[in-house]
Protein backbone atom coordinates (compact mmCIF):
# COMPACT_ATOMS: atom_id res chain seq x y z
CA UNK A 1 0.00 0.00 0.00
CA UNK A 2 1.46 3.31 -1.09
CA UNK A 3 2.05 6.01 1.85
CA UNK A 4 0.92 9.30 0.41
CA UNK A 5 1.19 12.92 2.07
CA UNK A 6 2.16 16.10 2.63
CA UNK A 7 5.84 17.46 4.17
CA UNK A 8 4.08 19.94 6.07
CA UNK A 9 1.83 17.82 7.70
CA UNK A 10 4.23 14.97 8.28
CA UNK A 11 7.94 15.84 8.21
CA UNK A 12 10.62 13.72 7.06
CA UNK A 13 11.19 12.38 10.72
CA UNK A 14 7.83 11.02 10.63
CA UNK A 15 8.37 9.01 7.16
CA UNK A 16 11.51 7.90 8.06
CA UNK A 17 10.58 6.50 11.23
CA UNK A 18 7.69 4.86 9.78
CA UNK A 19 10.37 3.71 6.73
CA UNK A 20 12.46 2.77 9.32
CA UNK A 21 9.98 1.00 12.30
CA UNK A 22 9.72 -1.90 9.58
CA UNK A 23 13.19 -2.17 8.44
CA UNK A 24 10.96 -1.41 5.02
CA UNK A 25 12.55 -1.63 1.31
CA UNK A 26 11.14 0.51 -1.80
CA UNK A 27 10.71 3.97 -3.04
CA UNK A 28 10.05 6.63 -1.78
CA UNK A 29 9.10 9.70 -4.09
CA UNK A 30 9.13 13.26 -3.34
CA UNK A 31 7.84 15.98 -5.33
CA UNK A 32 9.74 18.98 -3.89
CA UNK A 33 9.07 22.41 -5.18
CA UNK A 34 11.88 22.42 -7.97
CA UNK A 35 12.42 18.70 -8.64
CA UNK A 36 10.95 15.16 -8.10
CA UNK A 37 13.51 13.10 -6.57
CA UNK A 38 13.30 9.25 -5.95
CA UNK A 39 14.68 8.06 -3.09
CA UNK A 40 15.79 4.10 -3.11
CA UNK A 41 14.59 2.66 0.32
CA UNK A 42 16.42 -1.15 1.12
CA UNK A 43 15.31 -2.34 4.77
CA UNK A 44 14.96 0.91 6.17
CA UNK A 45 18.35 2.49 4.98
CA UNK A 46 18.37 5.48 2.26
CA UNK A 47 20.79 4.09 -0.20
CA UNK A 48 20.72 5.80 -3.24
CA UNK A 49 18.74 9.44 -4.52
CA UNK A 50 18.47 10.39 -7.82
CA UNK A 51 16.49 13.70 -9.46
CA UNK A 52 13.75 12.32 -11.95
CA UNK A 53 11.95 14.46 -14.79
CA UNK A 54 9.32 11.73 -15.56
CA UNK A 55 7.90 9.71 -12.58
CA UNK A 56 7.24 6.92 -14.87
CA UNK A 57 10.93 6.33 -15.39
CA UNK A 58 11.46 5.33 -11.67
CA UNK A 59 9.28 2.71 -12.13
CA UNK A 60 10.85 1.20 -15.30
CA UNK A 61 13.97 0.64 -13.70
CA UNK A 62 12.73 -1.72 -11.23
CA UNK A 63 16.27 -3.80 -11.06
CA UNK A 64 18.58 -1.44 -8.87
CA UNK A 65 22.55 -3.32 -9.80
CA UNK A 66 21.09 -2.71 -13.70
CA UNK A 67 20.24 0.53 -12.60
CA UNK A 68 23.08 2.07 -10.97
CA UNK A 69 25.67 0.36 -13.72
CA UNK A 70 23.38 2.31 -16.36
CA UNK A 71 23.38 5.45 -14.39
CA UNK A 72 27.71 4.68 -14.16
CA UNK A 73 27.21 5.28 -10.36
CA UNK A 74 30.10 3.66 -8.51
CA UNK A 75 29.15 1.67 -5.14
CA UNK A 76 30.88 3.47 -2.77
CA UNK A 77 30.09 6.84 -4.73
CA UNK A 78 26.23 6.15 -3.99
CA UNK A 79 25.97 7.87 -0.89
CA UNK A 80 27.05 11.03 -2.14
CA UNK A 81 24.02 11.38 -3.88
CA UNK A 82 22.24 11.36 -0.10
CA UNK A 83 23.86 13.74 0.74
CA UNK A 84 23.08 16.16 -2.19
CA UNK A 85 19.59 15.18 -2.64
CA UNK A 86 18.03 14.60 0.87
CA UNK A 87 20.52 15.85 3.76
CA UNK A 88 21.19 18.89 1.86
CA UNK A 89 16.93 19.78 1.92
CA UNK A 90 16.22 18.50 5.35
CA UNK A 91 15.09 21.91 6.35
CA UNK A 92 12.67 21.89 3.21
CA UNK A 93 9.03 21.38 3.70
CA UNK A 94 7.41 22.34 0.30
CA UNK A 95 6.50 18.99 -1.34
CA UNK A 96 4.50 16.28 -1.30
CA UNK A 97 5.67 12.40 -0.72
CA UNK A 98 4.74 8.72 -1.73
CA UNK A 99 6.33 5.40 -0.54
CA UNK A 100 5.79 2.81 -2.46
CA UNK A 101 6.74 -0.70 -0.36
CA UNK A 102 8.52 -3.29 -2.35
CA UNK A 103 8.87 -2.72 -6.16
CA UNK A 104 12.73 -2.71 -6.13
CA UNK A 105 15.10 -5.60 -6.55
CA UNK A 106 18.02 -4.91 -4.91
CA UNK A 107 20.77 -8.10 -5.59
CA UNK A 108 23.97 -6.86 -3.80
CA UNK A 109 24.59 -5.74 -0.51
CA UNK A 110 25.57 -1.66 -0.69
CA UNK A 111 27.40 0.52 1.90
CA UNK A 112 25.10 2.53 4.19
CA UNK A 113 27.53 5.66 5.09
CA UNK A 114 24.65 7.04 6.52
CA UNK A 115 21.81 4.94 8.46
CA UNK A 116 18.93 5.96 9.25
CA UNK A 117 19.10 6.57 12.45
CA UNK A 118 21.35 9.64 11.55
CA UNK A 119 19.30 10.77 8.79
CA UNK A 120 16.67 10.62 11.23
CA UNK A 121 18.61 12.67 13.54
CA UNK A 122 20.20 15.19 11.33
CA UNK A 123 16.22 15.91 10.19
CA UNK A 124 15.06 16.48 13.76
CA UNK A 125 17.68 19.46 14.58
CA UNK A 126 15.90 21.03 11.46
CA UNK A 127 12.63 21.13 13.18
CA UNK A 128 10.18 23.97 13.51
CA UNK A 129 8.97 25.09 16.85
CA UNK A 130 5.34 24.04 15.44
CA UNK A 131 6.34 20.62 14.26
CA UNK A 132 7.90 19.23 17.99
CA UNK A 133 4.82 20.98 19.45
CA UNK A 134 2.78 18.30 17.79
CA UNK A 135 4.98 15.47 19.55
CA UNK A 136 6.00 17.43 22.84
CA UNK A 137 2.81 19.24 22.99
CA UNK A 138 2.81 19.19 27.04
CA UNK A 139 5.43 20.41 29.39
CA UNK A 140 4.49 17.71 31.79
CA UNK A 141 5.36 14.78 29.55
CA UNK A 142 7.44 12.14 30.90
CA UNK A 143 10.00 9.82 29.29
CA UNK A 144 11.96 6.63 29.67
CA UNK A 145 15.12 5.22 27.81
CA UNK A 146 14.07 2.19 25.76
CA UNK A 147 15.42 -1.20 26.45
CA UNK A 148 17.91 -0.83 23.48
CA UNK A 149 18.06 3.19 23.59
CA UNK A 150 21.93 2.93 24.17
CA UNK A 151 22.46 0.72 21.22
CA UNK A 152 19.90 3.23 18.57
CA UNK A 153 21.92 6.23 19.99
CA UNK A 154 25.08 5.09 19.09
CA UNK A 155 24.06 4.25 15.46
CA UNK A 156 22.12 7.93 15.33
CA UNK A 157 25.67 9.71 15.64
CA UNK A 158 24.23 12.13 18.44
CA UNK A 159 26.20 14.99 19.07
CA UNK A 160 27.26 15.83 22.83
CA UNK A 161 24.38 18.44 23.86
CA UNK A 162 22.07 15.35 22.52
CA UNK A 163 23.74 12.65 24.49
CA UNK A 164 23.16 15.13 27.82
CA UNK A 165 20.16 15.26 27.06
CA UNK A 166 19.29 11.39 26.95
CA UNK A 167 21.26 11.11 30.69
CA UNK A 168 18.12 13.95 31.67
CA UNK A 169 15.65 11.20 30.21
CA UNK A 170 14.90 8.97 33.29
CA UNK A 171 11.43 7.85 33.61
CA UNK A 172 10.88 10.54 36.51
CA UNK A 173 11.82 14.10 35.13
CA UNK A 174 9.29 15.96 33.13
CA UNK A 175 10.37 17.99 29.69
CA UNK A 176 9.85 20.81 31.69
CA UNK A 177 12.67 19.16 34.36
CA UNK A 178 15.04 18.52 31.35
CA UNK A 179 14.69 21.95 29.98
CA UNK A 180 15.72 23.23 32.80
CA UNK A 181 18.39 21.09 33.76
CA UNK A 182 19.85 21.10 30.44
CA UNK A 183 20.83 24.33 30.13
CA UNK A 184 19.97 25.01 26.44
CA UNK A 185 17.27 26.57 24.66
CA UNK A 186 13.73 24.62 24.76
CA UNK A 187 13.52 24.08 20.85
CA UNK A 188 17.28 21.92 20.78
CA UNK A 189 16.08 19.68 23.96
CA UNK A 190 12.27 19.66 22.19
CA UNK A 191 13.70 18.74 19.04
CA UNK A 192 16.09 16.13 20.42
CA UNK A 193 13.19 14.51 22.55
CA UNK A 194 11.24 14.12 19.11
CA UNK A 195 14.25 12.90 16.98
CA UNK A 196 14.93 10.15 20.47
CA UNK A 197 10.95 9.15 20.21
CA UNK A 198 11.02 9.04 16.92
CA UNK A 199 14.44 6.27 16.70
CA UNK A 200 12.50 5.01 19.69
CA UNK A 201 15.87 5.47 22.21
CA UNK A 202 13.20 7.04 24.48
CA UNK A 203 9.10 6.29 24.66
CA UNK A 204 6.60 7.08 26.62
CA UNK A 205 6.52 6.36 30.63
CA UNK A 206 3.71 4.06 30.86
CA UNK A 207 0.81 5.38 32.77
CA UNK A 208 -0.14 3.93 36.16
CA UNK A 209 -2.36 0.97 36.31
CA UNK A 210 -5.87 1.65 34.49
CA UNK A 211 -8.71 2.35 36.76
CA UNK A 212 -10.42 -1.19 37.83
CA UNK A 213 -13.65 -1.10 35.34
CA UNK A 214 -16.93 0.27 37.51
CA UNK A 215 -18.56 -2.77 36.12
CA UNK A 216 -20.06 -6.00 36.99
CA UNK A 217 -18.48 -9.19 34.95
CA UNK A 218 -22.31 -10.25 34.02
CA UNK A 219 -23.64 -7.09 32.91
CA UNK A 220 -20.30 -6.78 30.49
CA UNK A 221 -20.52 -10.33 29.21
CA UNK A 222 -23.92 -9.69 28.63
CA UNK A 223 -23.07 -6.28 26.49
CA UNK A 224 -20.21 -8.70 24.61
CA UNK A 225 -23.02 -11.19 23.98
CA UNK A 226 -25.60 -8.48 22.75
CA UNK A 227 -23.19 -6.75 20.47
CA UNK A 228 -22.19 -10.20 18.49
CA UNK A 229 -25.54 -10.96 18.06
CA UNK A 230 -26.11 -7.24 16.46
CA UNK B 1 -40.77 0.81 35.54
CA UNK B 2 -37.12 0.38 36.85
CA UNK B 3 -34.67 3.21 35.81
CA UNK B 4 -32.82 2.47 32.46
CA UNK B 5 -29.03 2.16 33.70
CA UNK B 6 -27.04 3.67 31.48
CA UNK B 7 -23.28 2.48 30.45
CA UNK B 8 -20.89 4.88 28.62
CA UNK B 9 -18.04 4.24 25.96
CA UNK B 10 -17.28 7.49 24.35
CA UNK B 11 -15.77 7.83 20.74
CA UNK B 12 -13.16 10.38 20.20
CA UNK B 13 -10.58 11.18 16.99
CA UNK B 14 -9.75 14.18 14.51
CA UNK B 15 -11.94 16.32 12.61
CA UNK B 16 -13.79 14.03 9.96
CA UNK B 17 -12.31 10.80 11.26
CA UNK B 18 -15.69 8.84 10.77
CA UNK B 19 -16.97 8.68 14.78
CA UNK B 20 -20.88 10.20 13.51
CA UNK B 21 -20.51 7.42 11.21
CA UNK B 22 -19.17 4.67 13.61
CA UNK B 23 -21.68 5.63 15.83
CA UNK B 24 -25.00 5.08 13.31
CA UNK B 25 -23.65 1.97 11.88
CA UNK B 26 -24.44 0.38 15.31
CA UNK B 27 -26.75 2.18 17.07
CA UNK B 28 -30.28 0.46 17.47
CA UNK B 29 -31.16 4.39 17.47
CA UNK B 30 -30.99 6.88 14.45
CA UNK B 31 -27.71 8.69 15.66
CA UNK B 32 -28.98 11.81 18.07
CA UNK B 33 -26.91 14.97 16.27
CA UNK B 34 -25.80 17.73 16.79
CA UNK B 35 -24.72 19.75 13.83
CA UNK B 36 -23.94 22.83 12.38
CA UNK B 37 -23.15 24.03 8.74
CA UNK B 38 -18.97 24.27 8.71
CA UNK B 39 -18.17 27.64 8.03
CA UNK B 40 -14.32 27.23 8.44
CA UNK B 41 -12.80 28.18 5.18
CA UNK B 42 -10.21 24.91 5.21
CA UNK B 43 -12.46 22.28 6.99
CA UNK B 44 -15.50 23.09 4.46
CA UNK B 45 -13.63 21.54 1.72
CA UNK B 46 -13.84 18.12 3.79
CA UNK B 47 -17.02 18.17 4.56
CA UNK B 48 -20.41 19.99 5.05
CA UNK B 49 -21.85 20.12 8.64
CA UNK B 50 -19.46 18.91 11.93
CA UNK B 51 -20.14 17.51 15.40
CA UNK B 52 -20.44 20.94 18.08
CA UNK B 53 -21.43 19.44 21.35
CA UNK B 54 -21.69 15.45 20.95
CA UNK B 55 -23.55 12.62 18.89
CA UNK B 56 -25.76 10.00 20.37
CA UNK B 57 -26.51 6.61 19.93
CA UNK B 58 -27.38 3.81 21.93
CA UNK B 59 -27.52 -0.19 22.21
CA UNK B 60 -30.26 -1.61 24.64
CA UNK B 61 -28.81 -4.32 26.51
CA UNK B 62 -31.57 -6.02 28.30
CA UNK B 63 -35.10 -4.36 29.94
CA UNK B 64 -32.55 -2.52 32.93
CA UNK B 65 -29.01 -1.63 31.04
CA UNK B 66 -28.61 0.16 27.74
CA UNK B 67 -25.31 1.13 26.12
CA UNK B 68 -24.29 4.39 25.50
CA UNK B 69 -21.62 5.85 22.46
CA UNK B 70 -21.02 9.47 22.84
CA UNK B 71 -19.10 11.21 19.83
CA UNK B 72 -16.97 13.61 20.53
CA UNK B 73 -16.64 17.25 18.35
CA UNK B 74 -13.59 16.17 16.40
CA UNK B 75 -11.81 20.29 16.81
CA UNK B 76 -9.80 20.74 19.12
CA UNK B 77 -11.71 23.99 20.42
CA UNK B 78 -14.48 21.80 21.49
CA UNK B 79 -12.35 19.89 24.12
CA UNK B 80 -13.96 21.60 26.90
CA UNK B 81 -16.80 18.87 25.61
CA UNK B 82 -14.34 15.67 25.65
CA UNK B 83 -13.82 16.19 29.63
CA UNK B 84 -17.25 16.47 29.57
CA UNK B 85 -18.21 13.16 27.98
CA UNK B 86 -15.23 11.42 29.18
CA UNK B 87 -16.14 10.86 32.99
CA UNK B 88 -17.88 7.77 33.75
CA UNK B 89 -16.49 6.43 30.06
CA UNK B 90 -16.11 2.90 30.44
CA UNK B 91 -14.17 3.23 27.77
CA UNK B 92 -12.54 5.18 24.91
CA UNK B 93 -12.44 4.37 21.26
CA UNK B 94 -9.97 6.70 19.41
CA UNK B 95 -10.69 7.19 15.26
CA UNK B 96 -8.19 8.21 12.84
CA UNK B 97 -8.70 8.91 9.40
CA UNK B 98 -6.17 6.44 7.86
CA UNK B 99 -6.17 8.74 3.98
CA UNK B 100 -5.40 11.86 5.93
CA UNK B 101 -1.91 11.85 7.76
CA UNK B 102 -2.02 15.70 8.05
CA UNK B 103 -4.35 14.42 11.20
CA UNK B 104 -2.09 11.92 12.27
CA UNK B 105 -0.55 14.03 15.37
CA UNK B 106 -3.70 15.84 16.15
CA UNK B 107 -4.88 12.01 16.66
CA UNK B 108 -1.77 11.27 19.06
CA UNK B 109 -3.25 14.09 21.21
CA UNK B 110 -6.19 13.72 21.32
CA UNK B 111 -5.03 9.79 23.04
CA UNK B 112 -2.81 11.84 25.47
CA UNK B 113 -5.69 14.30 26.85
CA UNK B 114 -7.87 11.12 27.09
CA UNK B 115 -5.17 8.97 28.77
CA UNK B 116 -3.91 11.71 31.23
CA UNK B 117 -7.35 11.96 32.12
CA UNK B 118 -9.31 9.21 32.08
CA UNK B 119 -7.31 6.22 32.58
CA UNK B 120 -9.49 3.48 30.79
CA UNK B 121 -9.35 1.03 28.36
CA UNK B 122 -8.55 2.29 24.90
CA UNK B 123 -8.64 1.22 21.11
CA UNK B 124 -7.68 2.79 18.24
CA UNK B 125 -9.63 2.39 14.79
CA UNK B 126 -8.06 3.07 11.77
CA UNK B 127 -11.01 4.28 9.72
CA UNK B 128 -11.71 4.27 5.78
CA UNK B 129 -9.47 1.21 4.95
CA UNK B 130 -11.89 0.74 2.09
CA UNK B 131 -10.54 3.78 0.23
CA UNK B 132 -7.85 4.37 -1.48
CA UNK B 133 -4.40 5.38 0.10
CA UNK B 134 -5.34 4.61 3.29
CA UNK B 135 -2.25 4.13 5.37
CA UNK B 136 -2.24 0.36 6.82
CA UNK B 137 -2.69 0.25 10.63
CA UNK B 138 0.59 -0.74 11.51
CA UNK B 139 2.29 2.32 9.95
CA UNK B 140 -0.44 4.62 11.36
CA UNK B 141 0.21 2.94 15.08
CA UNK B 142 3.91 4.13 14.33
CA UNK B 143 2.88 7.42 13.10
CA UNK B 144 1.06 7.77 16.23
CA UNK B 145 4.10 6.60 18.07
CA UNK B 146 1.90 3.81 20.11
CA UNK B 147 4.11 1.80 22.34
CA UNK B 148 4.04 -2.13 22.61
CA UNK B 149 3.49 -1.75 26.02
CA UNK B 150 0.77 1.04 26.18
CA UNK B 151 -1.49 -1.87 26.20
CA UNK B 152 -3.93 -0.11 22.72
CA UNK B 153 -4.88 -2.56 20.02
CA UNK B 154 -4.96 -0.62 16.60
CA UNK B 155 -7.35 -2.26 14.51
CA UNK B 156 -8.08 -0.85 10.67
CA UNK B 157 -11.63 -0.86 9.68
CA UNK B 158 -14.55 0.69 7.57
CA UNK B 159 -17.46 2.51 9.83
CA UNK B 160 -19.52 1.75 7.13
CA UNK B 161 -19.09 -1.93 7.98
CA UNK B 162 -21.30 -3.14 10.80
CA UNK B 163 -18.84 -6.20 11.27
CA UNK B 164 -15.74 -3.88 11.59
CA UNK B 165 -17.37 -1.41 14.12
CA UNK B 166 -18.66 -4.50 16.11
CA UNK B 167 -14.82 -5.42 16.09
CA UNK B 168 -14.00 -2.85 17.42
CA UNK B 169 -16.57 -2.48 20.17
CA UNK B 170 -15.61 -5.96 21.31
CA UNK B 171 -12.16 -5.47 21.24
CA UNK B 172 -12.96 -2.51 23.25
CA UNK B 173 -14.81 -4.58 25.69
CA UNK B 174 -12.74 -7.87 25.94
CA UNK B 175 -9.76 -5.43 27.26
CA UNK B 176 -12.26 -3.55 29.85
CA UNK B 177 -12.95 -7.64 30.68
CA UNK B 178 -9.42 -8.39 30.97
CA UNK B 179 -8.72 -5.72 33.25
CA UNK B 180 -11.72 -6.54 35.67
CA UNK B 181 -10.33 -10.32 35.83
CA UNK B 182 -6.57 -9.35 35.62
Amino acid sequence: MTLIGDLKTLNLVDILQVIAKDRKSGILLVEWKDLTVAYYVKEGEVIFARPVDRVFRVYSDRDFDTLIEKLRIPGEKLHKTVERFLIERLDDREGVFSFTPGFIRYGSSYPVVHPVEKLIMLASRNLTKEEVERKISDELLVFEPSPNGLEILDKADTNEAERRIFSLVNGDKTVADIRREAKMDNLTVDRTLYGFLALGIIKRKKREKKQKPSIALDLLMKIIERIREK
Amino acid sequence: MKPIKKIKVVVAGPFAAGKTQFINTVSDIKTVKTERKITAEGEKNVKEYTTVAMDFGKIRIDDEHELYLFGTPGQSRFDFMWEILGEGALGIIILVDSTDPSTFHEARRIINFFQSRFPVSMVVGVNKQDLPNAWPPEDVSTALDIGEDEDIPVLGLSALNKEDVKRVLLTLLELVKKELTG
